[in-house]
């Protein structure tokens, strides 16, 4: 008989059966297969076996029972192959994840992981993610970060990319670490902050789950009565789960996963995975959280260590300083004595001797070397004062009061009036006393040096931010720059002890005060000197 | 006349103390120790007190201290060897602080300004 199919041939050709397609040629000549394959579901087939029943075959009355039988069959272990792939596919996953959850210590990297398994079509698949954790105090859940579109356009925007490309789960995770981890987070901020829950409140959903350890699933809330409608309108939705993160005891946190734009229906199977994935979730979390926070108490022993090195440091110093003060100290008592004592009775003895004794001469010698010497020393201890401040909160106005009154008689011999004009109400500003006191009488001393023949010394105080500006002017003669400079350069380049350092030293003692000194010609003659002191507490 | 007690721990600070002060006209008492200064205090009747912020063995400012306590209208004249007086506040009690100097003109100075201050109070009082 001239069979339509091609079922009773060896070997075909391709105009033999349309039903063979690209990549499978090798059935043309491999006839078991082809019959297996094609002939068994060839409506060609079907026609010859009508014909065979037409002729009265008897084979022709069980063949088809064979055959429907054997379809069903393929068709069954067809399924079963398929539900294998995607349970393969599922451990894949699952291990993929697993992996990173299990070694990572970086909370963002955890977070990423965890949050794009769930969201990621390649992972479980859900539209869109909360991760509210609890905060340290351990009083609140707080919302942490949120993941998943907006709105439809922006699904469809990162569907399509996200189909196009073909990143692996851990590849997507490391994608979005680093390149939406913030962005979500600012992009969900406003549900986020609405999310927060006291651990105290019992009847919160989010501490149900909690309790029962066991996810809760949420459909028609908003036409629940039994359930909270305020969760539902922050977020959007009246279908979503609510996933307890809880790690040995410890709570976590809670997830809340939802299908707000697809409004898929969340099936007990995707409740059942996404329980056992927020296992390891809770324990990857906590362990990172606790990282963290173990970093942190290691930067603070650190830093605590390195304040008490520093600190150690700064006793030894201040040892060192004491000592200093002691030697100097020391040093004065026992060269200012001997030298008060030679250079008063050469004083005493100038006074009843002629001025034309010879010793006269001689006296005045020992009064003038004595005196360069008082001056040195003078300088040398002054020096080495300015070398330690003592800072602390005092009141500007009355430091200069005090100083303008102690200098009154010279002031006064000067011929030189004083005019105060004090601004009210300053701050207190952080100094060391004395050594300001110092500049200021030093500073007042040159501007009289200026004015030989009288004049006004005007002091003036204002507010400047967070300091005290002081100005001290005289209306005498208008130094040059040269003057300037000469004045104020570092003693130690330019001067020898006892030749009149006191603008110098002023200067240092103001600089490592945080503080600065300058010198301004005055319009209409004389000079203006500036200070500025702080008010702030400053590293000298 | 105005009299002066000068405490010092050095005789020969002492005795050029007590030649300039008596050029300028004051009758001078000295004394060496606090201890001495104590017991001449209590005996005379002085104007002015010059004292050595640091004697031997003893603190001036423990001896300005009592001074201020007692005899609260005594004024004192502090001498030091190097301004580093202002450290302890108490020395603040003091009326005056001279530097010493083999030049005795600012201490002069001072002694003038403070009686002056003091007779101007008294005289107000």
């Amino acid at each position: 008989m001239d069979w339509e199919c091609c079922w009773s041939k060896d070997e075909i050709t391709p105009e033999g059966c349309p039903y063979i397609g690209d990549g499978e040629e090798d059935l043309y000549t491999s006839h078991r297969r082809r019959v297996v394959e094609k002939c068994v579901e060839c409506p060609r087939f079907k026609n010859d076996l009508a014909r065979l029943k037409s002729t009265g075959h008897p084979l022709a009355e069980v063949l088809p029972y064979i055959l429907t039988e054997f379809q069903e069959q393929k068709a069954q272990m067809g399924a079963m192959l398929s539900f294998l792939n995607s349970k393969t596919r599922e451990i894949k996953f699952l291990r993929e994840v697993g992996l990173v959850l299990q070694t990572s210590l970086d909370l963002d990297e955890v977070l990423s992981v965890a949050m794009t398994a769930i969201t990621a079509g390649k992972g479980f698949g859900m539209n869109r993610a909360f991760l509210l954790m609890t905060d340290k105090e351990r009083r609140n859940i707080r919302g942490y970060l949120g993941v998943g579109p907006k709105n439809y356009e922006e699904a469809w925007h990162t569907w399509e990319d996200l189909s196009r490309s073909n990143f692996t789960l851990k590849e997507l995770a490391k994608n979005f670490q680093k390149t939406k981890l913030t962005s979500e987070k600012v992009k969900f901020h406003d549900i986020l902050s609405l999310l927060t829950v006291p651990l105290s409140d019992q009847g919160h959903i989010f501490n149900r789950a909690l309790r029962s350890k066991k996810p809760i699933l949420v459909e028609n809330a908003l036409n629940n009565p039994d359930l909270d409608r305020g969760l539902a309108r922050i977020l959007g939705v009246d279908t979503f789960l609510v996933m307890p993160l809880i790690s040995r005891n410890r709570r976590i946190g809670v997830i809340i996963a939802d299908n707000c734009i697809t409004h898929k229906p969340i099936t007990l199977q995707d409740m059942q995975s996404l329980e056992t994935f927020a296992f390891p979730v809770a324990f990857a979390l906590e362990r990172a959280s606790l990282y963290e926070r173990l970093q942190e108490e290691v930067a603070k022993q650190k830093s605590a260590n390195l304040k008490l090195r520093e600190q150690q440091e700064l006793i030894v110093k201040m040892e060192k300083m004491a000592l200093v003060g002691k030697i100097t100290s020391s040093i004065a008592h026992s060269i200012r004595n001997p030298l008060m004592v030679i250079g008063g009775f050469a004083r005493t003895l100038l006074k009843g001797t002629a001025e034309d004794d010879e010793r006269h001469g001689y006296l005045e010698s020992i009064v003038r070397e004595t005196r360069q010497l008082e001056e040195v020393l003078s300088e040398v201890l002054d020096y080495s004062e300015s070398l330690f401040p003592v800072m602390d909160l005092w009141d500007l106005n009355k430091l200069l009061s005090s100083a303008i009154d102690e200098l009154g008689t010279t002031l006064e011999e000067s011929g030189v009036v004083c005019r105060q004009e004090l601004a009210n109400e300053l701050p207190m500003v952080r100094i060391d006393y004395k050594q300001i006191s110092y500049c200021v009488k030093t500073i007042i001393s040159t501007a009289l040096a200026a004015m030989e023949r009288g004049g006004e010394l005007k002091v003036e105080t204002e507010l400047d931010g967070d300091g005290v500006l002081v100005r001290i002017s005289d209306s005498g003669t208008a130094l040059t720059r040269q003057a300037q400079e000469a004045l104020t350069a570092p003693f130690y380049l330019t001067q020898e002890m006892g030749g009149g350092v006191g603008l110098s030293l002023c200067k240092t003692i103001l600089e490592r005060q945080g503080s600065s000194l300058s010198i301004m010609n005055r319009p209409g003659g004389g000079n203006t000197y500036s200070l500025r002191l702080s008010t702030r507490k400053e590293a000298i | 006349m105005t009299q002066l007690l000068v405490v010092d721990d050095e005789a020969n600070i002492r005795l050029l103390y007590a030649q300039e002060l008596s050029d300028e006209g004051y009758q001078v008492v000295t004394a060496g120790s606090a201890l001495e200064a104590v017991e001449k205090l209590q005996s005379n009747a002085f104007d002015l007190v010059v004292l050595d912020i640091k004697l031997k063995n003893e603190s001036g400012i423990e001896l300005l201290q009592r001074i201020v306590k007692e005899r609260h209208n005594l004024p004192v004249i502090l001498c030091t060897a190097f301004s580093c007086y202002k450290d302890d506040f108490s020395a603040w009690l003091a009326d005056g602080y001279v530097v010493k100097s083999s030049d005795m003109q600012e201490l002069k100075d001072e002694i003038k300004r403070v009686l002056a201050k003091r007779q101007k109070a008294q005289t107000a009082g």
